[in-house]
């Protein structure tokens, strides 16, 4: 799982206003790293780190969701709950599948049948939310989501991401 | 799901300190409002609600934490404990249903196989051999059914049953624990609300 990203410029004597645009941005940027590793399907960490920072991002949201408009702060949350939610759906096969196959060297010969072929149900579950996330990130890119989230929380807080800069945490 | 109440009073133009202990007043509060109740360990919505207070009281002190003099760490490792075992106690409550439906789907396949086998039978010519005919029958009727899937599935029915009763009792051992050491309490005056 990625590690959360540094906020940067974040003091403990900050407005809170300051405070919300800077950690909303990071989590946003955070999240979004793991886009094309997600997409690509190579490895289900990518997809796991994606998921982890878009509940950072929602708590964040929801920690200074009196720095915004209601309605356009409803509308965002709700799309990236709807990311959180397509995520995990895929997540929570990922996992199934490597703790079922976990069991099966310490199973019965009697019980392995009925794990492998639950493994094999959800193998197949897991193909069609490849296609869930794939045309959820088509839609939003279509609407220009990315832009118009980023410029929406600086039109309420004063901070730009061109500014503010959220880069990874070093590999350690 | 329950809602997080609503938290009244917040200025986006002060600081993040005064705003941030009403917030965390508010979520602390959430969290405790479940004692009583998930001393039954039937009360499967109540323990799943009180992960999710648990799980926002961990975010905002994430959040919040620079904004405080006191290290608020050492009560994020204790929230996210507590997070972690009422998340898997509702791993088990989500999974034995879905194993169980699992075994519906199972017998539902089975059927529609055994359907289709005994109509590819009625069509086909009738066999001279009886008791060939009938041998042949039961081997496709065997491979029609699904009955070696179920004892796996049993079995890890039974498995996620033990391991919910012990994680229950860990969670409540736990949770009596952050009581008798005054969790919140101590928690209360490292953010300035006591």
């Amino acid at each position: 799982m990625g590690r959360a990203w540094e906020v940067n410029g974040l003091s403990p004597h900050a407005g809170f206003r300051d405070a919300a645009g800077r950690i909303v941005l990071t989590r946003w940027r955070e999240m979004m790293s793991y886009r094309d590793g997600t997409l690509a399907g190579d490895d289900i960490e990518e997809l796991h780190s994606m998921r982890v920072s878009s509940r950072r991002l929602r708590a964040a949201m929801d920690a200074f969701a009196d720095v915004f408009p209601s309605r356009s702060f409803r509308r965002y949350l709700r799309e990236i709950k709807r990311i959180t939610d397509t995520l995990g759906d895929a997540r929570d096969l990922d996992v199934a599948i490597e703790h079922l196959a976990s069991l099966i060297p310490d199973l019965e010969h009697d019980d392995r049948p009925g794990i492998e072929g639950l493994i094999d149900r959800y193998e197949e579950q897991r193909r069609t939310e490849d296609a869930q996330i794939r045309a959820l990130f088509v839609r939003l890119d279509d609407e220009g989501f990315a832009e118009d989230f980023e410029r929406w929380v600086a039109t309420h807080t004063g901070i730009k991401v061109s500014r503010l800069r959220p880069e990874p945490p070093e590999a350690s | 799901m329950a809602k997080p109440r609503p938290v009244s009073g917040i200025d986006p133009s002060r600081r993040i300190r005064p705003n941030a202990r009403r917030i965390l007043a508010t979520r602390i509060a959430e969290v405790y409002e479940y004692d009583g109740v998930v001393a039954d360990p039937a009360n499967i919505t109540a323990l799943h609600d009180m992960r999710i207070a648990f799980k926002r009281l961990r975010y905002l002190l994430e959040i919040f934490g620079l904004a405080f003099r006191d290290d608020l760490d050492p009560f994020l490792e204790q929230v996210k404990a507590m997070q972690d075992l009422l998340g898997d106690i509702h791993d088990c409550d989500v999974q034995v249903p879905m194993l169980e439906a699992h075994l519906a789907w199972l017998e539902e396949q089975e059927a529609l196989s055994v359907q289709q086998m005994l109509t590819r039978t009625r069509q086909a010519p009738q066999p001279a051999d009886e008791a060939a005919a009938l041998e042949r029958f039961r081997s496709r009727l065997d491979a029609a059914r699904r009955t070696d899937e179920r004892p796996g599935i049993h079995t890890l029915i039974a498995i996620r049953h033990g391991q919910r009763i012990v994680l229950y009792t860990q969670f409540t051992n736990e949770w009596r624990r952050l009581k008798h050491e005054r969790f919140r309490q101590r928690l209360e005056t490292a953010l300035g609300l006591r």
